[in-house]
Parts: structure tokens; sequence; C-alpha cells
């Protein structure tokens, strides 16, 4: 399986919250359920009206700092439903990168990319190699590449997949 | 280079000798802790994984806290029974069930946070038990996989040192120290995944319920934890509770290296409120004085222990909630409950006309008190966005249980510092 992914850019500024920007959290009844058809509707609805009709399978979110700062898991989930690809960023907590990665959205932390990334135009972002590139602007960035652990949990699709190899053949795991 | 706090609790549970700030480490938590309201995806993964067995019972540490009672039309029964089957089922003996208090009371009342010690949990705000020494790490729902089996990945965070210096001023309190810290930080991403390491001479005079307060506040800013120093007011409180368990204390070396430094002096600080809805949009109270209020609470894991009792009690006694107001006070845990009403803290509270609530999350997160549109509600909650309590529409400030506790009695937004001086009088 290929690292590299390449799509459209979707550039959002600072400080999107995670329960009041990517999500809707007074219309979340039930934090003990993920209602995927509810969550994907109200994605960005707010802050960016357009998305949800214009996004297609393989763009990629830019965010700035602090991206889906106070955020619950149906944050992530609402943003993959969406197609979403990858999520790149100035800056998160690790809660959202590790959310995220658990259902198979990868969240790329990597300082300078809102000034490389322009709105619409394609970007290529490697988790393995840390190497961030907009092709808008022609720069490239380089962060930290993920661990192999990290890659490991992306390439079975999240945490589900993951932990069925992990736990495979021991006592209570499965065959 | 020397390595701070974090690096050193890391490394001991990984079994290293050290680590460095970026590297990808495996570590066995000391503990894991997780709540019941998410409770059914957690069960849901175990099925879809196939897998149904916990490594280490006694590493796992259960608390019913978000919902302290099913209301008619929600799940939580559920939630409660199916939680507690589990733990019953595989020999979870640390399980607390509704009423019992909120995690992080729990953690350190009844000694699972020790210093030196690793937690993983379901959240954040848990950092509070790094008042104690002990280092949380927030990992969602992956709180299964050390439940599961007995390690799970990081990647060490660098360490940011806040210095604290002076003392408090008349009328102020540590969440005015919280929201100084959330002015300067929450929006500038400095602090991103980050330790913040807390120092300076002011904490010997910090209490341990406020220190609890100080780091369960710290992930506004993005950090992904918080610590402090283990002192003798630390060990007071940890050693009859660790009943012989293991302590360890660790200090950051003097050559550590610190992402960020800062002093604060809390002499300069006054009784201030966060406006909505936004956690750095705070301002001295003045500027917001007069706001008419429909709700008032004191709660939440930043703001329900004894210390918050005392000081909204200190408020509360003798004076009436303005009739139009309603005001929810909410323990801690069952043990702060006890003890306010040991100290005639709940009678307190009753002859004001506060409501007093089962120890939980409660308020915090609209279980409780939801607002309708238009209402405005002063708390000590962690959170002010719109929709967090009910109606997007209905407006959340944050402040001290002083200044929730006054503006209670005078139905607006006030400075607590006429009413304190009344008492001092």
């Amino acid at each position: 399986m290929t690292t590299l992914l390449r799509g459209r850019a979707w550039v959002f500024g600072d400080n999107v919250n995670g329960d009041d920007g990517i999500i809707d959290f007074s219309r979340v009844p039930d934090l003990g359920a993920v209602d995927v058809p509810a969550l994907k509707a109200m994605c960005f609805e707010r802050i960016r009206p357009e998305f949800r009709a214009e996004v297609k399978a393989g763009d990629i979110v830019v965010g700035g700092r602090n991206f889906a700062i106070q955020n619950h898991m149906q944050a992530g989930v609402a943003i993959k439903a969406c197609g979403i690809a990858c999520v790149v960023v100035e800056s998160c907590d690790s809660g959202f990168l590790r959310k995220s990665l658990n259902i198979g959205l990868p969240v790329v932390v990597c300082p300078g990319v809102s000034g490389i990334a322009v709105d619409g135009q394609d970007i290529e972002v490697d988790p393995a190699t840390g190497r961030v590139s907009a092709s808008g602007s022609g720069l490239t960035r380089s962060t930290r590449p993920w661990s192999p652990e990290m890659l490991a949990i992306w390439r079975s699709g999240g945490l589900v997949g993951f932990a069925r190899t992990r736990f495979r053949g021991l006592p209570g795991g499965g065959a | 280079m020397g390595h701070t706090v974090a690096q050193k609790i890391i490394a001991r549970a990984a079994g290293r000798t050290t680590v460095e700030v970026g590297d990808y480490v495996t570590v066995a938590p000391d503990y894991t802790c997780a709540q019941e309201l998410a409770w059914p995806l957690r069960q849901r993964f175990m099925a879809q994984v196939g897998v149904d067995r916990v490594a280490r019972p006694e590493r796992v540490v259960l608390v019913v806290d978000h919902t302290t009672s099913a209301a008619v039309g929600s799940n939580y029964h559920r939630n409660h029974r199916e939680m507690a089957a589990w733990a019953a089922k595989w020999g979870v003996k640390n399980f607390f069930g509704a009423g019992s208090g909120l995690r992080h009371l729990v953690l350190a009342e009844q000694g699972y946070a020790r210093p030196g010690l690793l937690v993983f949990s379901d959240e954040g705000n848990l950092s509070s038990i790094g008042a104690l020494g002990a280092l949380n790490i927030p990992v969602s729902w992956e709180v299964v996989m050390t439940m599961l089996g007995e390690t799970n990945w990081l990647a060490v965070p660098p360490s940011a040192r806040l210095r604290l210096e002076g003392a408090f001023g008349p009328g102020v309190l540590v969440r005015d120290l919280v929201q100084a810290i959330n002015r300067d930080f929450a929006a500038s991403g400095d602090l991103s995944q980050c330790c913040i390491e807390y120092s300076g001479p002011a904490i010997a005079n910090l209490s341990i319920d406020d220190r609890q307060a100080l780091c369960a506040a710290s992930y506004h800013v993005g950090a992904d934890t918080a610590i402090m120093p283990v002192d003798q007011r630390v060990l007071d409180y940890v050693t009859p509770r660790a009943k012989g368990r293991e302590i360890i204390r660790f200090e950051s070396d003097a050559d550590a290296a610190w992402l960020l430094e800062r002093t604060y002096r809390l002499d300069d600080l006054e009784p201030s409120v966060t406006v909505p809805p936004t956690m750095d949009g705070v301002v001295p109270v003045r500027a917001v004085a007069g706001r008419h209020i429909d709700q008032a609470i004191v709660g939440s894991c930043a703001s329900n222990r004894l210390d918050d009792m005392r000081a909204t009690a200190t408020i509360l006694r003798g004076r009436t909630v303005a009739s139009h107001v309603k005001m929810y006070i909410t323990p801690g845990s069952r043990e702060v409950y006890a003890q306010s009403a040991r100290e005639g803290l709940l009678t307190i509270f009753a002859e004001a006309g506060a409501t007093v609530l089962a120890p939980g999350c409660s308020t915090c997160w609209g279980y409780e008190g939801a607002l309708g549109p238009g209402e405005v509600l002063i708390g000590t909650h962690q959170h002010n966005y719109a929709g967090r309590n009910g109606s997007r529409e209905a407006e959340v400030y944050l402040a001290s249980p002083y200044v929730v506790a006054a503006s209670a009695i005078a139905g607006r937004i006030v400075d607590p510092r006429e009413l304190l001086a009344e008492e001092s009088r």
C-alpha cells in the first residue's frame, strides 16, 4: 500500500472547534453511539456551508493551529464519512490524531502547512516520510514521520483491524 | 541534556532508562481508566475485534460518572448495566458505580493516582492527577487496548514550564489562574501536544484541590497532559491512600529542555470571566458585570472539590439565590459530598436555595441543567462553546466559584469582592 496521498485541499483557518465547528455537539444525542449519516450531514456545516455539497472522495482537509480543539471522536467520524482521505494541520491535540487514526483517518501534524496549501488546489501528504507538498504554491514542508505502529493501524483500516492481528491467538482472542 | 518528569515517568513505563522527546515508545500504563457514557462503543469494539479478555484486571479502573441515573428515554441504564457486568465478568474490582464521583476524584481519593505512575484514560481533563505526580495520557476509546492487552504506543511529549510565583489576592481563586493561562495560550497552539509542568514557589501554598483544578483545565490550551512537583503536601495526601502501593518520586533535571517557559505572578490576577464561545475570551469580571443570568453552577472536574464547596458556601452563607436563578452545585465525589455534609455546607446550600446534585459530571456536558434559547449560564464548567449545554442560542460564561456564587445571589454577573469584604467585616 502506498502511503502517498494526493487530493484537493480544503483549507481551514486556526482554532476550528471540534464539537462546535466540525460537528454540532448539541445535535449528538448519545455519545455512546455513532450516527454516521447524521454526523456526515453536519460536517463543517456552519463554518463552510458549501463543503458537504462540493466535497469529493479523496479530498484533503488542511487545518490551522489547534484544529479540532475540544473534540469528541465523532468529529473524525464526520470528516471521514465525507470521503476525506487525510487531514493535515498546523497543530492539534494528540487525542484528535489518535481518535481519527483509529477509524482509519490519517491526521498529520505539519507546522507550516497553512503557509503552503492553496484552497482548491492539490496537496500531497505522505505520513510515512512526513513530506507535505502543495501544488498550488509549489512549496514543500517536512514533518516527523509516523511510527511503524501508526502506519500499521492505518493500513489495517483502523484500530479494529489492527487489534484483530495483535490479539490473534491470545487466550480470549480471535482465531 | 537532562530529562523532564514526563520523560522519566514514560521511560519507566516503557522499561527503558531514558526516552527522548518525539520518540515513539511502547508503554505499559499502571492504570487504565474509563467512564460509562461511551461504554457501548467499547463493547462494540471488543465484539468487532473478537476479543474477550482482560490482561490485568487490577490495572483497570471503571467509573460511572457522566450519567448518575438513567432518565426516561435515555440508554444510560444499558451503559451502567453493561459496564458493571463486564467488570464483574473479568474480575475488575476497581469498579465504581453511579454517584461514586468523577474518575478524577476516584483516582485520587482511592490511591490509584500516585507519584511516578502512568495512567491511560479516555479524557484530557484527567490530567488532574498530575497534581499528585501521576501522568495522564488521554487516548479516548483506545483505553480498550490496555484493558485487553498490557501495552500501547505513545509519542513522548515535549514539556513546557509554567512557573507560579506569589499568592492569590482577595477574591481570587485558582480558576482565575486557569483563565489567565487560557487567555494567553488557548488560541495560540504554542502548547499543542505538550506536557505542562507547573513549578515555582507558589505551588507550596496551593491546596491539593487547587492543584488538581489547575491540572484538570490544562487541556484547553491543546496540551496533552500536565504534571506538578511532588512535595510533602502531596506525600501527606497520597501515602495513606496508597496503602503501601508504589510511590516513585521524579524531578525534572536542571538541564532539561523546555518547549516554552512562562511565569505567572498570582498577585497580578483578578476575578475574571471567560466569555462565550471560546476559551481565550477572558476578561476582568467588571467588563461583563451586570449581565443577567438564568443559571449558576458549581461543578465539573475542574471545580467540584471540597475547596470549591467551601468557597461557594463562604458566599452563600446567610444569603439567598435570586428568585429567577436556578443554582446547581455538584460535589465531585462521595467523599466530598460527605465532608460537605459534616461541615454544614449542604445546609448552607439548601437554605440559600441552591440544588445539590449527585456526584458526577452532571451539568458540565448538558446531562442536567440544560439551557433553552437565550438563557445565560455562569458556571465553573470546563467548556463554553455553543450547544455544549443545550441550545446553541444559550450562552455559557465560565468563572470561579466565588464569581458564580456571588452572581447567583445578585441574579447578574458581579465581582465577588464586595460580598467577601462584608464577610470579613
